[in-house]
């Protein structure tokens, strides 16, 4: 028997989420980040962390204003047509952050030259932009093999931890996503540790039944948690969507305030209902 | 502005002339928080691009049919996909390629007369006065789509319409310096703005005025832009959207007028996403409804 990797969030962020560690988190924009486990890192006031991010929306927003963060590499971070990302914002403008400019295949190429072991891959792209001006660590070169073509080599992207949000896990670790995978099986290919939080807790039976199986095998799991709603406000398709009047709330709150009243001390549970509880829950289910 | 003497609004203009770009076998980049992108696709797919295949990045998927344009359940199109994409694949397979033609509508914060964009931020880089959320993707392909790429922009003004020197990231490349698109892409083709349609001219690649929407003088359109606009000696005025193009839009695409947001700023925003947002919660079914 294999052993479970089950473990409550608390132990799984507190175990292996380091002050420093460079953090890969799932999902993409509004659509299943794993919410809960920031929220936990925040409670765990986390600090000097690298956030690399595919697309990144509310979680790099809150993670850096509460001064988790000291870096972030994201193709994008906003909050869409709810405007722009204030904490985010406010960090970048005043310093408090660094930006490494990532696109979305810097992002991309980084971490499967991660797993495949190179120290870069190349791309036919970003050249003639400004980005090797703030980068010091990509660079155009000729193809060595004499096509001639110009091309930029982008640095391989090694993650500490990988965070992921799925609607189906089971106790060893396989983690099932129905839509849309994005960065997160690249991230748990590369990453040192994966933490997995999931909807829904099922058997490796279930798995080996549901369509695509496990986008996230067992092999590169570390710890598995069940938190339902744990992608709120963001969604988890195809059990919710993303919570657009608590998203709307948040943009108008004092981050401070905010924070006290719906994360700090707060379980799952006393999370949810100081988000509206039953109400809410019924207008994001699909 | 003559938007009262029209019986259309700018919001509709715009989107109609974007979907107009559509050719039937283009593959449909939609990228994140572009409602007025998403409207054009479709309204093309139901007139006069039925074969064209929609790409979302919300789902990085492939789908063939077309939906209505829904802000809070857009991603039950993941449902309806014929092909899922992770991994690089969500950035690079579906678009430099010789035999596909794909067309994809980047929106700058700002853009020069060669049609370099930026998305990152105002004022230097290092200090920035605003930083912008970034530019997602426009880096890696503005230089690459064979079809080149389609820019638009509801605030046609100086802020927005710079010169090289006041373009203070170039996030995505256009001609530079005038010159070829590089990476084998046909660079920008045009910017659809709120006062005009703009081209560039062949020859020395840069912008010029193509046609000026109905009831906007041309002094208007080059006051509100920041570098020297080409303009040609004989300028056509926009043709607007025909009552069938408008019937479609506001009955079957986009009834909530969710592509508005994207013209619409501060209280007037505000109030228009709290209505949208309100209409589809009650929604019981929760499908964006399915058109043809």
């Amino acid at each position: 028997m294999r052993e479970s990797k089950l473990m409550s969030l608390e132990d799984a962020i507190s175990n292996y989420v380091k002050d420093g560690d460079l953090v890969g988190i799932g999902g993409l924009s509004f659509w299943r980040k794993p919410m809960s486990a920031c929220r936990e890192i925040i409670k765990q006031e986390k600090r000097d962390l690298t956030i690399c991010t595919f697309v990144g929306g509310i979680e790099v927003d809150m993670l850096v204003g509460a001064g988790c963060v000291s870096e972030v590499r994201a193709s994008f971070v906003g909050m869409e047509v709810f405007g722009m990302a204030p904490n985010f914002r406010k960090a970048v403008e005043q310093k408090k952050i660094k930006i490494s400019e990532e696109s979305e295949a810097t992002i991309a190429i980084g971490l499967r030259s991660s797993y495949l072991k190179v120290p870069f891959m190349p791309l036919k792209g970003i050249i003639g932009t400004d980005y090797p001006k703030v980068r010091d660590d990509i660079k155009q070169f000729e193809d060595p093999l004499g096509s001639g073509a110009q091309l930029m080599a982008l640095p391989k992207i090694d993650l500490d931890v990988a965070i992921l949000h799925v609607p189906y896990a089971d106790e060893n670790g396989n983690g099932n996503i129905p839509g849309a995978v994005w960065m997160d099986a690249d991230m748990a290919k590369t990453a040192k540790k994966t933490i997995i939080t999931c909807e829904k807790l099922v058997e490796l039976e279930d798995i080996i039944h549901l369509p695509r199986k496990a986008q996230l095998p067992m092999q590169t799991t570390t710890s598995v948690s069940r938190v339902p709603y744990g992608a709120h406000p963001t969604s988890a398709y195809p059990m919710y969507t993303f919570d657009a009047l608590y998203i709307q709330k948040y943009m108008q709150m004092d981050f401070e305030q905010y924070k006290n009243q719906n994360i700090i001390d707060k379980n799952q549970i006393q999370y949810l209902e100081a988000a509206g509880g039953v109400e809410t829950i019924f207008n994001i289910l699909l | 502005m003559s938007e009262k003497k029209n019986n259309y609004t700018i919001d509709e203009l715009m989107t109609v002339l974007m979907a107009r770009e559509v050719r039937n076998d283009d593959i449909l980049i939609v990228g994140v928080a572009t409602p007025m992108v998403w409207a054009a696709f479709t309204l093309a797919k139901l007139t006069h691009a039925p074969d064209a295949i929609y790409h979302y990045i919300m789902g990085n998927t492939f789908v063939f049919e077309p939906r209505q344009v829904s802000l809070l359940y857009l991603e039950m199109n993941t449902k309806r996909a014929y092909r899922f994409q992770n991994s690089a694949e969500c950035t690079l397979e579906s678009l430099p390629s010789d035999t596909l033609t794909s067309i994809e509508w980047f929106r700058p914060a700002q853009v020069d007369q060669y049609g370099n964009t930026n998305n990152i931020c105002i004022g230097e880089w290092e200090n920035p006065k605003i930083r912008l959320p970034g530019c997602a993707g426009i880096a890696d392909f503005s230089m690459f789509y064979s079809r080149g790429s389609f820019l638009y922009t509801p605030r046609h003004d100086t802020r927005t319409f710079v010169p090289p020197e006041k373009l203070f990231f170039i996030s995505g490349v256009g001609f530079p310096n005038g010159e070829p698109s590089i990476c084998g892409g046909s660079g920008p083709q045009c910017i659809i703005t709120n006062l005009a349609y703009l081209d560039f001219d062949p020859q020395i690649r840069r912008v010029r005025l193509k046609s000026n929407h109905p009831g906007v003088e041309i002094k208007t359109i080059k006051e509100s832009t920041g570098f020297d606009l080409i303009i040609p000696d004989s300028i056509e005025e926009t043709t607007p959207p025909s009552e069938k193009e408008l019937d479609l839009l506001r009955n079957e695409v986009d009834p909530l007028d969710i592509r508005k947001l994207e013209v619409l700023s501060g209280k007037e925003r505000q109030i228009l996403l709290n209505e949208i947002i309100e209409k589809e919660i009650k929604m019981e079914k929760r499908y964006p409804r399915k058109l043809n």
